[in-house]
């Protein structure tokens, strides 16, 4: 059907209204796109089903970009997939290239998250029953593989590295065994408040931004040398498409994991980002150079990043499973308006398809056109002086945590725990981004681990054994492994020299 | 000049401060037509209800369920509801540390007290403890489900499959500690009484977790059988579905048929236990703080019997296989009590997960 007759005016409205306001979302430390999904679900009940599946998807898609500011400018992960965006986002920012790493970024955003589509339009139900195909057995070498990008970020210690992401799976398994409702690794007297563990983002906000800040609290909040930065005279910092030359590969294979990670139901885009982050080092000319502000590592992780919404829609739509956390809440809004999502959703509601096509294409580029334009603006936020600035943080950092779960007063007291850690670790060598990929990651790792040996009887020999899959999953693992080491022994060889 | 510019500042400021006013008084008027208000019949005194629910899911039927009942009794209480899925635990903590005013109530279904007795829920948050509310849906949806090649089409089939065949095994994938343990329990415990332990110790559970990891268990193999519902698979056993993922409904616990479904009750299949009919309809219900003003969840109980008459509320409920069903408040606190012990026999005789997980 022609999409005039679909989209409305109104559908238009509503799609740059949620993308706006994802933005917002995905900015603020401590919210996201899931729980901008979520506070805007009961409205789509007023409305036909094409208008609220524009404003759904303009919040998801919003929602997962607006991540990348508080990411590149303040070095916060503002959802748990731009994790890796800070990792050579802020480093150029800190070069004065801020405006240049955000230009990056949403162009990167853009070509994964219509990369992405592309898969979903022409190849969902083929790859939907390719998903299936991938058991617990096979989602936990995934995961064990998403964890391999540790070997290649510890910085200075390979050892060290590996056992800050230990501390991170140990960490992350505190809470109750949901198979047999047995609470474990609970300190006694937070039964109530850690039954569900530890939660993701305010541990994420407090390693990353409450620790930063008790740092330069140390030293006094004087202007950083990135702060006197005028972008406007420096033509040298400017972002100009040529930046993606050589980066084609690069920004295929990253939105490929990523839209392929993305369709896997349960294994989550923190696994894309952090996945694609790790083969961008590897197969880099410059390895070395990737974490000290390199565009090269930002693309992968945005590509990614965005490539998974299209990827989680695969599972949804052609199966009725949603492939992440997003998606789920997406799931509501159908079952609202009384339709239920499952493999013969495609064809029997071939109208709905074609409006979600449409506002995914839409979203997307009123969220391009949105955040490159207003970019100028934001890059703004680097002149503010710490002293004002760093105390909004705060603010915003505690408002998003008690929201996080809807109120829950320790997930406050959880983000100013993980500062203070966060504040320790970096005294005493605790490596915070391999803790915090093993934090992300252990709770998958032990839930498919598990699931894999209820399955076979607890036979350990089916990560071996289960199929071609699975074996081509243990190469790249080893491969990664390998190119990891390798390049922790080069890179320390020429430190020595 | 500087005179005019000085006269058109007072003009501006005089309009100003006349503009703040006529604000003033419009919200002065605004919040004394609410004060007044206050004592329509059935309107309550608190302008905004937090209704906490146990699932952390918008997907699911607890959401649905409360989101179809709020936007009714908003109209009839004349407040606003906000439904937050914040998960069962955490929907207890709330409801514990909530005002007694109503401004902070909980919804939820059956695990609220089966997940006490299976010990996922703390045993602090039992029925006695909270003030109930009236019973205003129900799911009847709880169903058990096979591939679609399966060698049996229903659940009384699957034990008399197993009979037939002494080296075969039957793996249920459930979730532990609520509605689908229970009802597998109901299942295990028929077999064993009707076949003996040789049949009944060939049952074995796979304990996971959503939907999503049950059906991914049926389609990989893990399991031969799996909870499920009316609601979240129908779409899985429709015709034109790959074999692949192609499913089929074994039976329904609930205690009658569900409209447009040919699917056979468990009653229906002669799954007993201790000689009764084993029965579960999933129930949806409200809990209250235990000392929650009597005029508010007077009101409430009011207002869900006001909305059981409205036929567009049965038919919102039914766009999801969802019926109406009210029992008021002043008899739900029985009536679960009841249906509690019921269930408290049959937990008690049930093996442990851990004895029958392989």
């Amino acid at each position: 059907m022609d999409m005039f007759e679909i989209i409305s005016p109104l559908s238009v409205l509503l799609c740059f209204l949620g993308v706006f306001m994802g933005i917002i979302f995905g900015s603020i430390p401590g919210m996201t796109a899931t729980m901008a999904i979520a506070l805007f679900l009961p409205i789509t009940y007023t409305l036909d089903l094409v208008d609220s599946i524009a404003l759904l998807i303009g919040l998801y898609v919003g929602g997962i970009s607006g991540g990348l500011v508080p990411a590149i400018l303040l070095n916060i992960p503002g959802t748990p997939s731009s994790l890796t965006t800070t990792f050579d986002g802020y480093p150029m920012t800190q070069k004065g290239e801020g405006e240049k790493a955000l230009k990056v970024g949403i162009t990167a955003s853009i070509i994964g998250g219509f990369f992405s589509l592309i898969i979903l339009y022409f190849f969902a139900p083929v790859l939907a029953s390719v998903a299936i195909k991938f058991s617990s057995v096979e989602k936990f070498l995934i995961i064990v593989f998403a964890l391999t990008v540790i070997a290649s970020i510890s910085k200075g210690s390979l050892l060290g590295g590996i056992f800050s992401g230990f501390i991170g799976v140990y960490l992350s398994l505190i809470g109750m065994f949901a198979d047999n409702n047995q609470m474990r690794l609970i300190p006694p007297g937070f039964e109530e408040e850690l039954v569900y563990g530890f939660s993701l983002l305010p541990v994420l906000i407090g390693l990353f931004a409450i620790a930063q800040i008790l740092q330069e609290s140390e030293t006094g909040m004087k202007a950083s040398p990135h702060q006197n930065f005028d972008f406007k005279k420096d033509k040298k910092n400017r972002f100009t498409f040529k930046v993606f030359n050589g980066q084609l590969i690069n920004t295929v294979r990253s939105s490929i994991i990523g839209t392929f990670i993305g369709m896997l139901p349960g294994v989550g885009g923190s696994a894309a980002s952090i996945s694609s982050y790790s083969q961008a080092k590897n197969f880099s000319k410059h390895p070395e150079k990737l974490g000290t502000g390199e565009p090269e590592g930002l693309i992968a992780s945005e590509s990614a990043n965005n490539g998974l919404i299209g990827g989680a829609l695969i599972p949804l739509l052609s199966l009725g499973i949603p492939g992440d956390s997003t998606t789920a809440v997406l799931v509501g809004a159908f079952l609202l308006q009384g339709i239920q999502v499952g493999p013969l959703f495609i064809p029997t509601n071939p109208d709905l398809w074609d409006g979600i096509i449409y506002a995914l294409i839409m979203a997307n580029i009123i969220m391009f056109f949105l955040m490159f334009f207003s970019i100028k603006y934001m890059a703004k936020i680097i002149y503010i002086p710490k002293y004002i600035i760093y105390p909004i943080i705060i603010v915003m950092c505690v408002v998003g945590s008690y929201a996080i779960n809807n109120g829950v007063m320790f997930d406050v007291w959880t983000l100013l725990l993980f500062g203070l850690a966060g504040y320790v670790f970096m005294k005493i060598g605790i490596q915070v981004a391999p803790f915090l990929i093993g934090f992300i990651l252990g709770g998958q790792l032990e839930k498919y681990f598990i699931d894999s040996l209820k399955g076979s009887g607890g036979d350990l020999t089916i990560f071996f054994t289960k199929g071609p899959i699975a074996l081509g999953l243990w190469l790249l693992i080893a491969v990664s492994i390998i190119y990891a080491i390798v390049d922790n022994r080069r890179t320390k060889k020429s430190t020595a020299i | 000049m500087r005179l005019q510019i000085r006269m058109g500042e007072n003009k501006m400021k005089n309009s100003l401060i006349i503009f703040l006013i006529v604000i003033l008084m419009l919200s002065l008027t605004a919040c004394g037509d609410k004060a007044s208000g206050s004592n329509d019949e059935g309107e309550v005194d608190v302008s905004r209800i937090r209704l906490v629910i146990g699932s952390t899911s918008t997907g699911g039927d607890t959401y649905q369920n409360a989101d179809t009942i709020s936007r009714y009794l908003e109209d009839n209480l004349k407040t606003n509801i906000k439904v937050d899925a914040v998960g069962a635990v955490r929907a207890f903590q709330e409801l514990g540390k909530a005002r007694n005013d109503g401004s902070t109530i909980m919804f939820f279904h059956d695990m609220s007290y089966l997940g006490v007795e299976y010990g996922s829920i703390q045993e602090n948050n039992k029925l006695e403890n909270w003030t109930i509310g009236p019973i205003v849906s129900v799911n009847p949806g709880n169903a058990f489900l096979a591939k679609g090649g399966a060698p049996y089409d229903t659940m009384a089939e699957s034990a008399e499959w197993l009979k037939q065949n002494p080296d075969e095994t039957i793996t249920v994938a459930i979730e532990s500690g609520g509605v689908s343990e229970i009802t597998f329990n109901g299942y295990y415990l028929w077999v064993k009484e009707k076949y003996g332990t040789k049949v009944s110790d060939r049952i074995k559970a796979y304990v996971t977790g959503s939907q999503e990891d049950k059906n991914q268990a049926l389609w990989d193999g893990n399991a031969d059988i799996i909870n499920g519902s009316i609601g979240g698979n129908s779409e899985y056993v429709k015709d034109g579905v790959d074999d692949e993922i192609k499913m089929k409904f074994l039976g329904i616990t609930a205690g009658e048929r569900v409209e447009g479904y040919e699917i056979p009750t468990f009653a229906e299949q002669g799954i007993k236990v201790d000689g009764k009919e084993f029965v579960f309809d999933k129930e949806f219900f409200f809990l209250m703080p235990k000392d929650v003003d009597q005029d508010f969840a007077s009101k409430l109980n009011n207002a869900v019997a006001k909305i059981q008459e409205n036929p567009e509320y049965a038919e919102d409920l039914a766009k999801n296989s969802y019926k109406t069903k009210y029992i008021p408040a002043d008899k739900a606190e029985e009536y679960l009590l009841e249906k509690r012990e019921t269930f408290q026999k049959i937990i008690k005789k049930a093996p442990s997960l851990d004895n029958i997980t392989n």
